[in-house]
Parts: structure tokens; sequence; C-alpha cells
């Protein structure tokens, strides 16, 4: 079993003897690239390594075209503890002495989560555990979030006298609204699964048992679906908060347009009419 | 124009709309739309109307696009931009810009193109036998009619992503919960709620009702002080209103007003 998965390892970790030093695992089946935070004994912080390892295997998949969805996810008890504070922290030492956190945005977390929101593929988290800080808002960056009963999602920066990073702060009056997204942010609040789905931050919430099996099912039928819709539908809603209604409209046009000349919109509508089910190849 | 597929009503202010292609439950062919468009043209620019009652014929509201329309292009170089352009964004603007209030009763299925009519009307109500479903991914296609911009700004990113991507059928009762729609009610009861509400909101007063609706279409790409400013110009246009003196003095009188719409 073990060396099973350790054969599909790919990428940076590759040469790394150990699997507990892998920082991610990265496993490529059926269309889906699945990658899993690895750091478990620090409930999946993030590190520079493990975010490279993230940034890498994201950018590999842009241009894969036989990988057609993504699947995030973390080992153990947590999805992602957010940044990891040990070891001197993510701040990199500024002229002055003190950390520079922003040095440490620029490099490794925003382009994270830049790379995730701009994948012309769905991104869907299992959010096995705690996500907390960075680890919460790596999670709302994802198209689909799937979290397990367990879960909680914590936006823990006051506590340490900072501000939701990682797109939170977008993020959360997006998902859910600008007064419940002050009092998670100023608060500090740590939310149960259920209470994050009731407020739109997680799309299904499904027993601990369950969950990676689900997770592993909506990938797997995502990665057979119409890629270039999924793309569009991406690119619509990234931009959708701050267009007109007028402006979206006609981006509508143009992405419908685009899709109308695709292979799988001609197999859609072939299917519809003959009522079977579509095969979707993604172009 | 004289319509074949959709039917229109007058009573007292009040216009109806009902899709009328039943044994398609109501998809909208080539022909429904451009009737759908010149009928929300003439009602927009109709200053006797003061508010629009948008419904379907039979068990359905609207099935989204018919793909199995003879008047449709087909093939590998049929323009799906080209349908938008010319008929349904203008109906979805003229939906939105149209200084009356649009109650949607939703008697049965909207699909596709069909819930983005639901989702651009100012308050939908549907019958609890109803169902919603964004049907575009499942033919390659993304939602359209506006509702990439309805769907994160009503349920917010996360579930628009979801909605969008997976194409559930959803039901009138989890529309309700997501604020998708406004209310939920007995089929049997559909008709007439809906009806009373839009004929409410006809007797209202109407040029306050389209100011709303040009505020809250301002909001979501507003900075708060820009939305401040347009509160206070239209609130300035709104004081010197004839519905306005109306309803200041009859609720000194604790009376009813009588709104004109002026």
């Amino acid at each position: 079993m073990r060396r099973d998965r350790m054969a599909r390892l790919r990428g940076p970790c590759q040469s790394r003897p150990a699997m507990e030093r892998t920082p991610v695992i990265v496993v490529r089946e059926a269309g889906v690239l699945t990658l899993i935070l690895n750091r478990p004994q620090r409930l999946n912080a993030l590190n520079p390594a493990l975010i490279e390892a993230v940034n890498h295997e994201l950018a590999r998949a842009r241009d894969d075209h036989d990988i057609r969805a993504v699947l995030l996810t973390g080992v153990g008890r947590g999805f992602c503890a957010g940044a990891d504070l040990a070891d001197g922290g993510p701040g990199e030492s500024g002229a002055d002495g003190r950390p520079d956190l922003g040095a440490a945005m620029d490099r490794l977390f925003n382009p994270m989560i830049r790379n995730i929101r701009t994948l012309a593929k769905p991104v869907v988290a299992a959010v096995n555990g705690v996500a907390a800080g960075g680890g919460a808002n790596l999670a709302l960056a994802c198209d689909i979030v799937l979290a397990a009963r367990s879960a909680r999602f914590d936006q823990a920066f006051v506590r340490i006298s900072l501000m939701p990073d990682l797109g939170g702060t977008w993020f959360l009056p997006h998902i859910v609204g600008d007064a419940r997204a002050r009092a998670l942010a100023m608060l500090g609040a740590s939310l149960p699964a259920e209470e994050a789905e009731r407020m739109g931050m997680v799309w299904q919430v499904l027993d601990d048992g369950l969950l990676m099996g689900e997770a592993r099912e909506l990938a797997a039928q995502l990665a057979a679906g119409p890629t270039l819709s999924y793309a569009a539908i991406k690119k619509a809603m990234n931009v959708a908060p701050t267009n007109t209604l007028d402006q979206q409209l006609d981006l509508e046009r143009d992405s419908q347009r685009a899709l109308g000349r695709s292979d799988d919109f001609r197999e859609g509508v072939a299917a519809f009419l003959a009522k079977r089910a579509p095969r979707f190849v993604g172009r | 124009m004289a319509y074949d597929r959709i039917l229109l009503a007058h009573d007292q202010g009040l216009a109806t709309l009902t899709l009328n292609a039943p044994d398609k439950l109501n998809a909208v062919s080539r022909k429904m739309i451009a009737e759908i468009k010149d009928c929300w043209e003439t009602l927009a620019a109709d200053s006797s109307v003061r508010a629009v009652l948008l419904t379907g014929a039979g068990r359905g509201f609207c099935a989204g696009a018919d793909l199995s329309d003879p008047d449709r292009e087909g093939g590998p170089t049929a323009d799906s931009g080209a349908a938008l352009d010319k008929f349904f964004n203008p109906v979805i603007r003229l939906m939105r810009s149209m200084p009356k209030p649009i109650v949607a009763a939703v008697n049965g299925p909207a699909a596709g193109v069909g819930m983005s009519f639901a989702l651009a009307s100012d308050i939908a109500i549907a019958a609890r036998s109803a169902t919603f479903l964004q049907a575009f991914a499942r033919i390659g296609l993304l939602p359209d009619g506006g509702s990439t911009w309805f769907l994160p700004r009503m349920v917010g990113d996360q579930r628009a992503r979801a909605l969008a991507m997976l194409a559930p059928r959803i039901t009138a009762e989890q529309a309700k919960a997501w604020g998708l729609i406004w209310d939920v009610v007995d089929d049997g009861a559909l008709l007439a709620t809906a009806t009373d509400v839009a004929r409410r909101l006809g007797d209202g007063p109407t040029l306050a009702l389209a100011r709303i609706k040009a505020a809250l279409d301002k909001s979501s790409a507003n900075q708060l002080s820009s939305q401040l400013d347009l509160e206070r110009d239209f609130q300035r246009e709104l004081g010197r209103s004839e519905d306005y003196r109306e309803g200041v003095a009859a609720f000194l009188a604790k009376r009813k007003p009588v709104f004109k719409g002026k």
C-alpha cells in the first residue's frame, strides 16, 4: 500500500527518502490531481517547502491537459493550521530586524491563492479537520468545499494581532455577507463545519468516514465533465463581484460564444436530445 | 406585435406576462424570446403599467432555451453569443432597468435561462413543487441571462460555484433558505399570493420602487461613500414627488395612503 502510493509520487518531492518528509503527497489518477498536505505533526501548517510544492504542482497542472480537476486535502487530524509560526515563522527579517510578513505573502502565500483561482479547472477542497487562519482561507479559495463534520473553520488571525490574509478579507464578505464577515474576522471565531455550511462557506458537510470517498467521487465527476465550462464559470465568478450586471452580461455573451464552438457543447446538446449521458472530453 | 408564444393581460396598472408553450414547459424558442423582448419594451414604455407579474402556463415556469427549436442554429459554426446579444441580454437589461417592480410567480421547473428570468425579477415567489436548475454546464455551457452575476450576490461565492459547476436541481424550499427567492407557498395558493403582492406593488409609490431597484443595482459595484451620495440624490428627488406628500399626509392622519406613481 505504502509502496504503491510512493510509486505515484511526482514532482519536487520525488527524491525524498521518507514519506514523512514530503510536505505534499501528489497523486495523479484518472484526470484528478490530488494534493495531500503532509505535515500531520504540525496539523499541516504552511511552511515554505509545503507552499512551494503546492505552487509547483498547480503550475504543472495548468499546462497538463490530462489533469481536469484538483482535489486538495490533508493528512491526519487537520486540514491546514495556517502559516507555521515555528522556526521563526513566515516573516523574513526586514531591514529593521522585525519580520517582513509582506515579503512571504508576495513570494509564497499570495501566488498559491492566485494559482488556485486562475487555474482553468475546478479545485475541490476536502476539509478533513481543523482549517485555521490561512488554512481556512486556503479552503475558501477552492471552488467547491466539502468538510468533515468534525472540521472547524477558524479565522485565528486576530489572536496573534494580525488580520485575515490569503484572501480572507475578500472571500468572507463575498461568501457570508458583510456583517458576518466583520464578526468572524474581529472575533477570531472558530466555526464548526455545520455552522460554516449554514453560512455558505461549505457546499456540503459529511460524516468524517464518508468525506474522502465523496470528495474523490466529486473530483472524478468534475474531471469527466465539460472542463471548458468549468473554466468559464470560474473566470465569470472571479470577476462577478466587481463587475456591473451590464459588464457581466457582455462577458457571458463572449464566453458562451466560445463554449458554443466547443466539442463538448455539441456532445452535450446531442446527448440531451437523445436522452443519454454525455461524454465530455474537455475540448 | 401579435403574440403567439406568450400571453399579456392588463388589469388596472398590473400587467401579467405568461410564457405560453406549456407542452414544452415553456422552453424559450427564438420566436418566444423575440416576443418576450418586444413585450418588456412595451411594458417599460407604458406609464399606465405600474407592476408586472411574470409566470408560466401549465406545469412549468420556464425550461430554459429550447434545444429542439427548429429555428435554432446548430453545428460548429453556430454563434451562441449572437442570441444573447440580440435577445436574452436585452431582456435581462430591460427587466433590471425597468422603473417598475417585477414579481415572478414560479409555478414549476425554472431551468437554465428560465431560472435567470426568476432571479432577474425583483421578487420571486415559488410554488412548493417548483425546482431550480442551472442546467448550463450539463451541455457544456456556462450560466447566462446574468446568472453568473446574480448567483454570487444571492448565495455567496462558494454556493454559486457549486450551483454552476455541479448543476444540481434544487427545491423551492432550498432556494428560499439560500435567498434565491423571496418566498415559497403551496402550489394552489401561488397565483393568488403572487398576484396580491404584484397588485400591492402596483398600487404603491412607483417612483420610490423604481429608485429602490436602481439603488440596489448600483450598490453591488459602488463603494459605501458613492452609495451614500446616490441615496442623497434619489431621496432629494423622491422628496419632491406627489406620492411623498401623500405618504406623509396619510401617515399623520393615520389613514391609508393612495399612491399614484407620480
